[in-house]
């Protein structure tokens, strides 16, 4: 780094380089500095004109780079809120019929070839889905930590970031492609004679594996960033491991513990391709599961091919016409999928504020 | 005399062994799972892995075809968005790290980030479609393409970013206005040479994820790949390695669809496994080099 004074007419350098007048206006003035043999030579500046000209700038160059990005979100909610709306008001270039919000968003039929577009089975199925992951990832998540933090040596605790580091870094094609050659075989072989397993089971599993590093990593934190005193008072008054760890500890990291939680079923409710490619694609699921009597009930639930909202929108938005009211319906669902995310960072939000 | 035992409870102890059992077995059931997956891949992946697989052009009707445009065409992308949300992603993180001051506005900002960094990537998908397929026409190509994935990147850039900036030990910063240095003369000159490990983690991070994404580039990039390869141009179709994994499984023409995801999936895991491997040696040797 050079900062030296290049403006200084060639003397004697020490004097000029004395005083630390950051800003120019400290005590010492430029005028102070110049020695009487030099006084007709330019005023001392300290800073290159062209350092300080682009600090000035720099300010501003960064801000409009965040700016972008929050320009970015509003963008992203008006395309979506402008598009999913043709559905339902008339918007220029709108071909498609205006539907009602009652039958798309009360419908329980979706057939766009008869005209009816009824949203619910893929709100259920998107719901059934992520409830049934989030029922196993936050609980094994959380015992993860627990024992990352609380009983691994510390080689395992290192084996252990590794692993969750490859889960989380794994495509959701490659997920996908696993649980449509690995996992269904193994499925219907072991639970249905040999009939097909795609569904809810198979989808539930998949994301399970793929969300469970996001609930691990942000229940460590949660549990590193309690006082030690917590676990040595708890210690002290004879308790087990175990006990410490079920009685206080998890007690005192819970708000913690759900904002985890919560956050992983928002990264749950997105994820499109790898449940896309075992869940089956059937938006006819709810009939379905009624009319098939060949399977125990809970086998049914399990095992009938089913639909969500994301796997429904890379199913058939390719297919359909651009502003078509089908098209737009499937627009809808998008903007619903980006409000159903955008309320689980707010209700993270409002979960850690009520802990502050 | 009865010696007095102070130990917890039987029943306590056993149930202490038994809850420290069941930990383990719930993480070693976590690498269980990850071996299985990467097992099974490398398995059925390994036998249609070879060169030939890797260097011929894709077929459409037939068995035999290979991945070359798609392998291209996945690195290229790659390094474009990163090339469009770096300057973005850097700068927002600066300016969250070093200018903005807390309250309000930074709360906000910080909601923002937070909330682009969870849109689902479908979301973002339909986004590309509406703005880069549609409304600019630039139909499905690799500019397309190149710019959702941007958006993908731009939140996890920015917040790296910022946190490895704040990481910088404080004396660095105050021994550099010390010396007289500007404020953007410290934050290239100090801050950010200072804060490269965490930074370069990051874009490797945020490249793996673009590496791995289908989602946005089904919508974005199309499922077609350019006649010849490499074709750098921007315009051509730009069909990625996730895309393809996820189109001939999905669309079912090629009598070898299977095979080909196979293969695919295994090409992908390897390259992941290396840039995984890559990222903590590198990180390791900045690391000693900074002390």
């Amino acid at each position: 780094m050079d900062f030296r004074n290049t403006n200084a007419p060639a003397g004697p350098l020490t004097e000029a380089v004395r005083p630390v007048a950051l800003e120019g206006n400290g005590p010492v003035t430029d005028e102070a500095l110049i020695l009487p043999a030099q006084a007709s030579a330019a005023p001392l500046k300290f800073k290159r004109p062209w350092a300080l000209l682009a600090d000035r700038g720099a300010g501003t160059v960064f801000l409009v780079c965040t700016l972008v990005l929050v320009a970015l979100i509003f963008s992203l909610l008006g395309f979506l809120a402008w598009r999913g709306a043709g559905a339902f008001v008339a918007i220029p270039g709108n071909t498609g019929r205006i539907l009602s919000l009652r039958e798309v968003f009360l419908g329980l039929d979706w057939s766009p070839s008869q005209d009816r577009f009824g949203v619910l089975p893929f709100i259920f199925g998107s719901f059934t889905v992520v409830g049934l992951s989030i029922a196993l990832a936050g609980p094994l998540g959380i015992l993860t930590a627990v024992f990352v933090t609380r009983v691994a040596p510390r080689w395992m605790r290192a084996v252990m970031r590794q692993a969750m580091d490859l889960l989380v870094g794994i495509p959701s094609v490659v997920y996908g492609i696993f649980g449509l050659a690995t996992l269904l075989p193994l499925l219907s072989k072991g639970w249905l004679d040999e009939q097909p397993a795609a569904g809810f089971l198979a989808s539930a599993l998949i994301l399970t594996v793929m969300i469970v590093p996001t609930v691990v990593s942000l229940s460590i934190d949660a549990f590193e960033a309690l006082p030690s005193s917590l676990d040595e008072g708890a210690r002290a008054l004879g308790s087990t491991t175990w006990q410490s760890i079920a009685r206080v500890l998890i007690p005192a990291a819970w708000p913690r513990l759900v904002t985890a939680v919560v956050l992983g079923m928002g990264r749950a409710i997105g994820e499109a391709m790898a449940i896309q490619m075992v869940i089956g694609n059937n938006p006819q699921w709810i009939g379905l599961m009624r009319t098939l009597t060949d399977k125990t009930p809970v086998l049914r639930f399990l095992f009938t091919p089913a639909s969500t909202l994301t796997t429904e929108l890379v199913q058939e938005l390719p297919n359909t016409a651009a502003h078509s009211a089908w098209n737009n319906v499937l627009f809808a669902l998008g903007l619903l999928l980006y409000l159903l995310t955008m309320g689980s960072i707010l209700l993270t939000r409002r979960l850690s504020r009520r802990r502050a | 005399m009865k010696k007095l035992d102070l130990r917890p409870r039987l029943s306590a102890r056993i149930m202490d062994r038994t809850m420290k059992a069941a930990l383990w077995a719930v993480a070693l059931a976590f690498i269980a799972a990850l071996l299985v997956v990467m097992g099974a891949i490398l398995k059925q992946g390994w036998p249609v892995l070879n060169w030939g697989f890797l260097t011929k052009m894709p077929e459409t009707l037939d068995a035999g075809g290979g991945i070359r445009p798609q392998l291209f065409n996945s690195l290229y992308l790659v390094a474009l968005s990163l090339a469009a949300s770096l300057p973005i992603g850097i700068g927002a993180g600066i300016y969250m790290a070093e200018y903005a001051k807390e309250g309000r506005w930074m709360n906000f900002l910080r909601l923002c980030i937070e909330t682009l960094a969870a849109t689902p990537s479908i979301v973002i998908a339909l986004f590309g479609l509406m703005v880069f397929v549609q409304a600019l026409d630039w139909s499905f190509s690799i500019r397309s393409g190149a710019m959702a994935l941007a958006l993908l990147n731009i939140p996890v850039l920015a917040r790296v970013t910022e946190l490895s900036i704040r990481g910088v030990a404080h004396e660095l910063k105050e021994a550099s206005y010390g010396l007289g240095a500007t404020k953007l003369q410290t934050i290239l000159r100090v801050l950010l040479p200072a804060a490269a490990p965490g930074l370069l983690t990051g874009t490797v991070l945020a490249a793996g994820r673009a590496f791995g994404e289908s989602a946005v580039l089904v919508f974005t990039a199309g499922t077609n790949t350019s006649m010849m390869s490499p074709d750098f141009s921007l315009k051509a179709p730009g069909e990625t390695l996730a895309v393809h994994l996820w189109y001939v499984v999905s669309d079912g023409t090629l009598p070898d669809a299977r095979e080909i995801a196979a293969g695919t999936a295994a090409v992908m895991v390897l390259v992941l496994l290396v840039l995984n491997i890559m990222v903590r040696l590198v990180d390791r040797r900045l690391k000693r080099h900074a002390r």
